[in-house]
Order: C-alpha cells, then sequence, then structure tokens
C-alpha cells in the first residue's frame, strides 16, 4: 500500500512508502515486528542490553543465506550500519536512526555489538521492516559504496533476504516477487506475488471486481461500503496507524523565543484553543467525513500501536460542546461584534481565523465545512484556504497560518513523532532547521522526552508515553479529528488468510504491518495449491500458479492518510 | 516552336528562384524556433524557481530526519546554490541534452523521461492516428451532405462528446467494459499497460498491450475526433460552392471523384494545421487518461512532479514538451510550404 509510490530501488536513498514496501519484503532487518506490533526476532534471535545501558549485543541467526547463496553474517549488518554511519549519501533515508550509534561491530560471524553515545531504548525498533534499516549484502554492495548515489539496483532478482525476492520491477506498473521458500519466519503461501500499480482507486476496485487483481488495501469508504454488499469479496477494517486533526498556530516562535510568522495572537490563549476543542464534534466527523469508518481522537498516537495508545480519563476528554465553549469564550471577554464575530479584547482583532487545507484531500474539504459551521456558532469566523502541500508546508514553516488541517502516520517506535513536538524541532532565527508542526515547546514534555527514550522496561516507557500524550492533550495545540480505518479488501475464491489476526468487538482487525498478511496469505483451501505447477517457469503458468495480485495504490489522493510507514501531510 | 520553348527557360528559372527562396525561408524558420526554444528555457526556469518548494520536507516527511540529514540532502539536490548558478548549469546542461536530476526520483529526468516517452506515444500517436482518420471521413462525409441525417447524427454525437468530461468517459467506459454491466461481461483490464504475470516479449505480450490500450485509446479518440470532424466538415461546406467544383463535375466526374479528388484535397489544409499541433501535444500524454487507466506515461510523469513539486523533473519536461511543439510548428511552416502554393507565393 503507498500513496506515494516507488522513489527508487535504492535502500539508502529511498524515503517513499511504495518504496519501503518493498525493502520490507526483500531485505532482512535485525528484529521483525511480531504480528502485535512489537519487536521480535528475524536475523537477530536474541538481544541484550548491558549493565550501563550503551552497548547492545545482537546474537544472529546461523546459517541464513543471502538470495545468490552466500551465507548471511553479522559482518553484513556491521557494514551496512557503518556505512550509514560513517557516510552521508548512505545516511540519506536513515542516517537519523543510527545518529546515537558510537560504533557498530561484528564480533564474529553471530554477534553484532552497537555501543551507543548515551542510553537508547528504541534501538530495537532502529531495523525493523519497513520503517528501520534494511541489512543489505555487503558482497554486492560494497563495490559500489562509491557512487552510492547513482546505484539504481535495478539488476534482478534483486539479492537479499526476506520472505519474497524482487525478480522484476517496472516503474509505475509491477513489482514481482518469488517466494523464499526457506523463509525462517515462515514460508509465504503463495509462490509468486506481483505489485501493480495503480493510480485511482476507482480503477483498482473495477480490477478487483474484474478479477484481474486478488487483493487491494486503501480504498475509501464509499468504495468499501458498495464491495462490503459483493458476496465474493472479503472486506476488512484495520484500525488505523496515523490520525486526522487540525494544527494550532500558538504564537508561532524560533528556538531563541523570537516571535515569527503572521499568526493570530488570540489563539495564545489557551481558552480560545479549548474553545475550539469544545466546538469539535469530533463522532460527528467519523460518521460523516469517515462514513463510519475510524475512531475519534484524543491521544497522539494511533490506535494501532496499543501499546502506546491513550485516552483522557472518564470525565476527562473534551466533549463537544458549543454552549460551554461560548461560555468560556464570554468569561474571558471575546465579546462579539456587530456581525457576530467575536474579538480578542487583548489585540481588539476580530477572532477571524485562516484554516489551511490540503487541495488534494477531500477529507480535508469535508472536515473543514462542519468546523466552519461549528466555529461560527460560537463567533469564530474560519476563513478556509486550499492550499498544495509545498505551500502548507512553506507556510507552515514560516509561521503564516493560524489552523492548519494535518496528518501523521507512524511506525510502531512513537520517537519520532512524539519529537516533533519537542522544543529541540523549532526552527532557529535563520528559519532553517525546523521540523515543527504546532510550533509546540514544554520544558516538562522535554524532559518527559529524554526520560522515555532511556527508559528500558518498554511497560513502563508506555506510561511515560502516556503523560506526554496527557500534556498534549491539556495544550490543544494538536487537536485530533479521528484515526481512520485502514481498508482492505480481498478476492474470497482466490485468496485465502490474507489477514491476520481476530477481529475486535467492533469487527475490527489489528493493523497489518510488514510482510506478514502477504505472507499468510495461500490460495483457498478448496482448490489445490498451485505452486508446484510453477516449477516450470513458463510465463502462462503464472495465471495457473495462483498468482496473488496486489494493489499498490498509488497516488490515490485520499489515500495518502492511510499510507504505510508514517506519512506527514 | 520559340513561343512554346519561350516559357522554358521561364520556367526553370522560375524553380531557381524558388529553390533559392526555400533556404532562406528555412534559414529564418529554424531561427525562430531556436529562439522560441531559449524563450521557453529561460520562462521554464524562471517559473519553477518562483515556485514556493521545499521538497526536502515535502519528500523526507514521516521519515525520522535530522537536522544535519535534512542540511545533507538540500547539498546533495543543489538547492544551496545561488539562483544564478543554476540558470548556468541549468542551461549549460539542457544544451548537452542533460535534463537534471530528479529530486524524487534521484534519477536523471532524461532517463525517466525515456522509460515513459515509449507508452506514452504510442497510447498519444495511435489515439491521434484513429481520431485524425476518423474525424477526417465523418467531416468529410458531413460537409458533403450537410444538413443530412448523417451529417446531423455526426456532428451532434462528436460535439457531445467533445463536451464530456475525459475523466467522467473513462470510468464510464472502465466500468462498463473492464467490470461488466447486465448483460455486458468483463470483456478488458480495469488498467495498467501490460498484465504482468504474462511474458513481457514477443507476439503475446504484443496482444496483451494492444487489449490494455483499447479502452485508453477509445476515451481519447472519443474525445478529440470531434475537432476534426467540426473543421473538416466545415473546410468541406466552404469548398462546396467552388467554382472549380462546378467544374469538374461539368467534366461528367462522379460525386465521389468530385469530393475525393478536388474538394477533399483544398478543405484539408486547416486541418492539417491542427494534426500539427495535435502532434506537438503528443509526447506530453493526457494526464487525466493517463490516470484514469494507470496508463506509465509521460502525462502522469508530470502530474507526479508537481506534487512535490520536483522541479527539475517539471523544467525537464517543460522542456521537452516545448522542444516537440517547436519542432512539430517548424515541420508544419515546412509542409505548408509545399502543400500550399499561397505561401511559395510570399
Amino acid at each position: 500500500m503507498s500513496g506515494s509510490g516507488v522513489d527508487t530501488l535504492n535502500p539508502f536513498l529511498a524515503f517513499f512508502n511504495g518504496a519501503l514496501d518493498i525493502f520490507g519484503s526483500i531485505y532482512p532487518t535485525l528484529n521483525s515486528l511480531d504480528e502485535n506490533g512489537k519487536p521480535g526476532p528475524y536475523l537477530a534471535e536474541s538481544w541484550t542490553p548491558s549493565e550501563d545501558k550503551l552497548t547492545w549485543t545482537f546474537k544472529l541467526r546461523d546459517g541464513l543465506k543471502w538470495s545468490d547463496g552466500k551465507p548471511i553474517t553479522a559482518e553484513d549488518a556491521a557494514w551496512t550500519l557503518n556505512l550509514i554511519m560513517t557516510d552521508a549519501v548512505a545516511g540519506t533515508a536513515n542516517g537519523s536512526l543510527v545518529s546515537n550509534f558510537e560504533s557498530v561491530t561484528a564480533t564474529d560471524a553471530t554477534t553484532l555489538v552497537i555501543k551507543t553515545k548515551a542510553p537508547q531504548a528504541n534501538v530495537i525498533y532502529a531495523s525493523i521492516p519497513i520503517s528501520g534499516i534494511p541489512i543489505v549484502p555487503k558482497h554486492i554492495w560494497e563495490p559500489q559504496a562509491k557512487n552510492l548515489k547513482d546505484v539504481k539496483n535495478d539488476t534482478f532478482p534483486v539479492v537479499g533476504y526476506g520472505p519474497w525476492t524482487l525478480t522484476e520491477y517496472k516503474p509505475e506498473q509491477y513489482a514481482k516477487f518469488d517466494a523464499n521458500k526457506d523463509f525462517i519466519l515462515g514460508r509465504p503461501g503463495f509462490d509468486h506475488m506481483i505489485q501493480q500499480s495503480f493510480k485511482s482507486t476507482d480503477a483498482a476496485v473495477a480490477a478487483l471486481r474484474s478479477g484481474q487483481l486478488d487483493y487491494i488495501n486503501g480504498v475509501n469508504p464509499t468504495q468499501f461500503k458498495a464491495l462490503q454488499t459483493d458476496k465474493s469479496l472479503l472486506t476488512v477494517q484495520e484500525v488505523g496507524n496515523g490520525w486526522t486533526g487540525v494544527e494550532v498556530n500558538h504564537n508561532a516562535r524560533t528556538r531563541t523565543g523570537k516571535k515569527i510568522g503572521t499568526g493570530h495572537p488570540a489563539l495564545g490563549d489557551p481558552v480560545l484553543r479549548r474553545a475550539i476543542s469544545l466546538a469539535t464534534d469530533r463522532k460527528t466527523l467519523v460518521a460523516k467525513v469517515l462514513d463510519g469508518m475510524g475512531v475519534a481522537g484524543s491521544g497522539y498516537l494511533p490506535p494501532a500501536w496499543p501499546q502506546w495508545s491513550w485516552k483522557p480519563d472518564a470525565g476527562q476528554e473534551t466533549p463537544f460542546d458549543l454552549a460551554q465553549a461560548a461560555k468560556i469564550l464570554d468569561e474571558a471577554g471575546y465579546t462579539k461584534g456587530d456581525d457576530g464575530v467575536r474579538v480578542d479584547p487583548k489585540s481588539g482583532r476580530p477572532l477571524e481565523l485562516r484554516l489551511g487545507i490540503h487541495s488534494d484531500d477531500t477529507a480535508d474539504a469535508g472536515i473543514s465545512t462542519y468546523l466552519k459551521g461549528w466555529l461560527e456558532t460560537i463567533g469564530v469566523k474560519l476563513k478556509i484556504q486550499t492550499l498544495s502541500m509545498s505551500a502548507l508546508n512553506s507556510d507552515l514553516a514560516k509561521g503564516d497560518w493560524d489552523l492548519l488541517m494535518d496528518g501523521w502516520t507512524t511506525g510502531p517506535d512513537p520517537t519520532y513523532l512524539l519529537g516533533i513536538q519537542t522544543c529541540a524541532t523549532l526552527p532557529k532565527d535563520d528559519g532553517t532547521g525546523g521540523n515543527t508542526d504546532a510550533f509546540f515547546c514544554d520544558k516538562a514534555y522535554d524532559e518527559l522526552f529524554d526520560k522515555q527514550l532511556t527508559t528500558f522496561d518498554q511497560n513502563e516507557r508506555a506510561k511515560i508515553v502516556a503523560e506526554m500524550q496527557a500534556i498534549l492533550y491539556k495544550a490543544d495545540v494538536d487537536q485530533i479529528h479521528f484515526y481512520a480505518n485502514t481498508l482492505d479488501v480481498a478476492r474470497t475464491d482466490t485468496v485465502s488468510g490474507l489477514i491476520t489476526g481476530q477481529p475486535d468487538a467492533q469487527g475490527m482487525y489489528p493493523a497489518q504491518t510488514a510482510f506478514w498478511s502477504y505472507l499468510k496469505a495461500a490460495p483457498p483451501a478448496a482448490k489445490p495449491a498451485a505452486a508446484s505447477a510453477e516449477e516450470g517457469g513458463g510465463g502462462t503458468l503464472w495465471i495457473a500458479g495462483g498468482v496473488l495480485l496486489l494493489a499498490l495504490v498509488g497516488g490515490g489522493i485520499v489515500l495518502k492518510r492511510r499510507s504505510g510507514a508514517g506519512d506527514r501531510e | 516552336m520559340s513561343s512554346l520553348t519561350a516559357p522554358g527557360p521561364a520556367k526553370v528559372k522560375g524553380r531557381g528562384v524558388k529553390r533559392s527562396d526555400l533556404l532562406p525561408y528555412l534559414g529564418s524558420k529554424l531561427v525562430a524556433a531556436l529562439v522560441s526554444f531559449f524563450v521557453t528555457l529561460v520562462i521554464g526556469f524562471v517559473i519553477f524557481s518562483l515556485m514556493p518548494a521545499d521538497p526536502v520536507r515535502t519528500l523526507t516527511r514521516g521519515r525520522p530526519t535530522s537536522e544535519a540529514q535534512l542540511a545533507q540532502i538540500r547539498v546533495q539536490l543543489g538547492l544551496d546554490d545561488p539562483v544564478w548558478e543554476r540558470f548556468l548549469t541549468f542551461v549549460g546542461n539542457t544544451l548537452k541534452g542533460e535534463l537534471g536530476y530528479s529530486w524524487q526520483f534521484q534519477q536523471s529526468v532524461s532517463s525517466l523521461v525515456a522509460d515513459r516517452l515509449g507508452p506514452t506515444l504510442l497510447l498519444m500517436g495511435t489515439a491521434a492516428v484513429l481520431s485524425i482518420a476518423f474525424g477526417l471521413w465523418l467531416g468529410v462525409r458531413s460537409g458533403w451532405r450537410h444538413g443530412s441525417l448523417f451529417d446531423r447524427i455526426a456532428s451532434s454525437t462528436s460535439l457531445t462528446l467533445w463536451s464530456v468530461p475525459t475523466f467522467w468517459l473513462g470510468m464510464i467506459l472502465l466500468v462498463t467494459f473492464s467490470v461488466g454491466v447486465g448483460p455486458i461481461p468483463s470483456l478488458l483490464p480495469a488498467g495498467g499497460m501490460s498484465d504482468p504475470s504474462l511474458p513481457q516479449e514477443g507476439w503475446t505480450h504484443v496482444a496483451d498491450v494492444a487489449r490494455h490500450l483499447v479502452l485508453p485509446c477509445l476515451t481519447m479518440v472519443l474525445v478529440v475526433f470531434a475537432q476534426y470532424v467540426t473543421v473538416m466538415r466545415t473546410s468541406i461546406i466552404d469548398e462546396m460552392g467552388s467554382p472549380y467544383l462546378l467544374t469538374a463535375r461539368a467534366k461528367g466526374l462522379t460525386d465521389d471523384a468530385v469530393r475525393r479528388r478536388h474538394a477533399v484535397p483544398n478543405a484539408l489544409l486547416p486541418s492539417v494545421t491542427m494534426i500539427f499541433m495535435h502532434l506537438g501535444i503528443l509526447v506530453s500524454g493526457a494526464i487525466t487518461v493517463e490516470a484514469v487507466y494507470s496508463w506509465p506515461g509521460l502525462g502522469y510523469l508530470t502530474y507526479e512532479a508537481l506534487k512535490i513539486p520536483d522541479l527539475p523533473l517539471l523544467q525537464g519536461t517543460f522542456i521537452v514538451f516545448s522542444a516537440s511543439v517547436i519542432i512539430m510548428n517548424l515541420l508544419a511552416d515546412v509542409v505548408y510550404r509545399f502543400l500550399d502554393p499561397r505561401v511559395r507565393a510570399q
């Protein structure tokens, strides 16, 4: 699944989710994500931090081989990580994941030692499928390391190790894979897999219904509802791995505290921010914008990662209460002008706020219409500005906005997403170096951020992460509207076992990350597994071989939110 | 005899004059084309340099990236260079045939364009040939019997299709012929250029690509052919009152022969202009059709580039598209000179 296609097959350079999905299938990582979304074994069988938490010793499996038959050793892993640590080009995509690494060495063929500069609780997330660092075969990449920038990595089959081997790839058309029958975490159910790229979900849905595809993911709620009535299809909702909400520019400033941008000064007042939150009916947004296929938002981290997910205690959550919103504004002295728009008592400016929305996102358009109505009821006027992604980014960096529709998805390690709310992400005085969204900066939050990074007991860490989310919730600067479900559809006559895990009481499945769902997909039990027919290798046998066609729905505007490995909008 | 031979040398002389005229004519057109191309380069650079773009943040969105990493990527993409330096590099490289380095695909723009050119030319070329042939034929028939039932049906159908949004028409054809509606079974693939499960070479592949080509091509043809119908129909109607047709008829030629040998060649000139204009925009692809049918062409590549925006890629495609229009205009001028004696006489 990918809203952003494949940029390059070079794993050192690629940023787009389409490419990361492919790497997750064809390159090994030190850890996997188990079916519950927590770090598990992959190349590494076990890992132990030292007493001082500065040295991690990974014990790697013995006897695994790259697809060209050469053994996979700790040296491959050490070489890959060292290259990213020492070479700026190699660090293009994943440099930040090793920025706290002091050294990485292979002490023998199956032992990898990672020393960190400071204790780092998320080392086991640094090399996991899709959102972490793929390990590449040293013997293939070492000769090319000098011109890494120009390496396209398009010699097929690509030498790697994973559940699949990439045998053919045509940009914006398809990627073909052969199963790795000896894959250590389980043999894939199909002998071959083809991921086909579709630019529009409507065409992908048509292809699924006509039997051209066996499985598509990331359809929109309307399509999903229409497909639910088709008996030959299995429709599945997975809990979302991202949120959609509104950012509030509560006085943008630089690291030194210098004010920047043209944000409305009244947004610095927590009362106004609280009133906006009170005037947002999240349940209605889920019902109307997502057709009910999502969860109303509260905590900063999405429900796909239940270990980090947080909700305000009963009675503490912000209700939808227009009367209360109006009341607190009245009390704070925001009196209404003749036109019904309230006036900021401090600056004397009317509460006319700009709301930036993505020009290519229909959900944003839907949300903004509701918000406009609700806020006008409480005397706040909204001026909706439809912007391209780059214009939106540019405005954001300069602080030239009041409210912005935003969305983030995240992988299983919350560090990065939590990190963008720290003071360190504010821009420098010259406007560069920023990576914030709401210009949030809070000392207590920053202290907790550092603490979670050095808390090795993951349960203890979760408690700290919860405290951080409580601070964010109270600040009302990142107002989370909802977490959209991921909507997948499969043909029942050609695929079975695609979705693993049991649905919960609401009929929702856990998020399927990495390769698990493809791995377990198999031809329906009633039909003979046609895998053996494929051995002859004849082209037409591909059809007979029961090929799993997986639609990579690229460019689907609505779909971008549901992209795999963390996609900020 | 002398009276007969007299025009001879004059004729030869006349031809000689025309030949020597041809070179300055071609030269002036060529210079004009080169000037246009240079202006295009400047405009292209200015437009894409003025776009608010911080591709680094858009590219790396959601990926854990450190400040140092962002700075490094900026250097890697040449974003730190001053504008004038970027302009000089851009012009220099373009003259060398290098179109820059795509930010999002991290490879040369020329190779990206080369990859996508084939599919686009196949789709647009086939659609162009079909819509030209079908449109002109229908235009001639309609014009020759204007006011008839045939004319009314042909004109109204083509104009209706011309005004239908391409995207919508594409979706309707997709649902009808790919998913199947009512008694119509699923006949054609919904998207892509080939079925990846079939061999990607040989006759099977050719047949497979042809099958995938049907719906996108049909969509293009249905929308575009009306232009030719309209222009050709009007020209034929204009020609119909001409005395030379009366002469031809008086010679006893059949109606068919009068139409084919006399009316059509003269009525064709306005259509030639349109054909060359059409050919000029051929390589730019059709974003909507390519998007509906997931056709891996240049139109869609441009759209992808706009989203980031990937300026080198946009500049590159802009240059390729502009160059093709300029070249086709140049060719149109040359061909016109041969087709139309009035141009030669100028």
